[in-house]
């Protein structure tokens, strides 16, 4: 935690809020990455917003760099899994700014 | 496994039983770094003994009173729900400080995901063991199994139901895939006939599955014992079939 403290000046500012739908980047994985292939290129909405962190593609080599707000996305388990066959079911998972597009600009469908 | 060597007499060549189980690549990576850490006088042996037994031995208790206490008294309820790290403290557990010689998690944003009569929750980790542990204690073995993680998320209702939960269609369920910083603990609806009870008795009923949500608090239960299905159509040796036949 105090660790962290002098991190937390050269952060982005947070581009979503609570009800945006977005859709989940699927970008290169440089080595490492928290962002699970299941989720990449689905949409769903922003849940909550929890904090600003370094972002875990620069944390994992211990390298101090950028930080950014995580949000706390919400999936209907339909968009996720095409023949899910219960309406009312849904996922959250979480990811910083950098992996979420807003809707109407999401370039990266899987489809 | 019913013993079937009779030892009196037999000298005949059999592999023993291996003295040591088989460990894997993170254990002796874990070994290795411990022991360099230990080289470089980062901690001791001694603190990574007391380490080790603190961490073993702390079950899901705190999650249980935490449960119980929010059954009860509304006012902390809001708080927990507010602030979930902020209001651990309430029942003695500091996710910055747990211990006082170190953290059993690496993150301090704990969130608590609250039931209601039509919306249940239950946590996983797909990328590895994410857990609330200064509330649950060390993870059970089933949840840092790949088979839980990988099917709990595409098939949740079938995953609950080989645990004995099965909900109705229009109860949805809400996996909480913890990827990132954030640990989650299931807060579960209040179940019907404890309305009387004291916070202690309502904190017996929490147990740790009903708190990853694999399980619903009832009267009565009081321990997690998984159903034991036995296999319909078991496949024995020509040797056993022998036996059973006698």
């Amino acid at each position: 935690m105090k660790k962290n403290e002098t991190l937390r000046t050269p952060s982005t500012p947070s581009r979503f809020k609570v009800g945006d739908r977005v859709q989940v980047r699927d970008m290169p994985n440089m080595f490492y990455t928290r962002t699970q292939n299941y989720v990449r290129g689905v949409t769903g909405t922003i849940a909550a917003c929890t904090y600003k962190d370094l972002i875990p593609e620069d944390e994992a080599f211990n390298y101090d760099g950028r930080l950014e707000q995580y949000y706390i996305i919400r999936f209907r388990q339909k968009d996720l899994w095409e023949e899910y066959p219960f309406d009312n079911d849904t996922l959250q998972t979480e990811f910083p700014d950098r992996w979420l597009d807003p809707l109407e600009t999401g370039q990266n469908r899987k489809k | 496994m019913a013993d079937k060597h009779s030892h009196a007499g037999d000298d005949h060549d059999h592999k023993a039983a291996p003295m040591v189980e088989e460990i894997t690549d993170y254990e002796v990576l874990e070994i290795a770094v411990r022991e360099l850490a230990i080289e470089h006088g980062l901690f001791t042996t001694e603190d990574h003994r007391k380490f080790t037994e603190w961490a073993e031995s702390i079950g899901p208790a705190a999650g249980s009173r935490l449960v119980a206490k929010a059954w009860t008294d509304p006012a902390f309820k809001a708080r927990l729900l507010k602030d979930g790290t902020e209001a651990c403290k309430e029942v003695g557990v500091d996710w910055a400080e747990p211990t006082g010689v170190g953290t059993p998690s690496d993150y301090t944003n704990f969130r608590i995901l609250e039931d209601t009569p039509t919306l249940h929750h239950v946590i996983v980790c797909t990328l590895c063991s994410c857990y609330p542990r200064p509330l649950l204690g060390m993870s059970p073995e089933w949840y840092r199994s790949t088979n839980y993680r990988r099917r709990l998320v595409r098939w949740p209702r079938e995953v609950l139901a080989e645990f004995g939960l099965i909900l109705p269609p229009e109860v949805e369920i809400r996996i909480e895939d913890s990827n990132q910083k954030c640990r989650f603990m299931v807060l579960p609806v209040r179940p019907q006939g404890t309305e009387k009870w004291t916070e202690q008795q309502l904190a017996a009923i929490v147990t740790r599955d009903c708190m990853i949500g694999v399980a619903l608090p009832r009267p009565g239960r009081t321990a997690d014992v998984h159903p034991v299905h036995e296999a319909r159509r078991p496949v024995h040796s020509a040797s056993e079939h022998g036996k059973a036949a006698e």
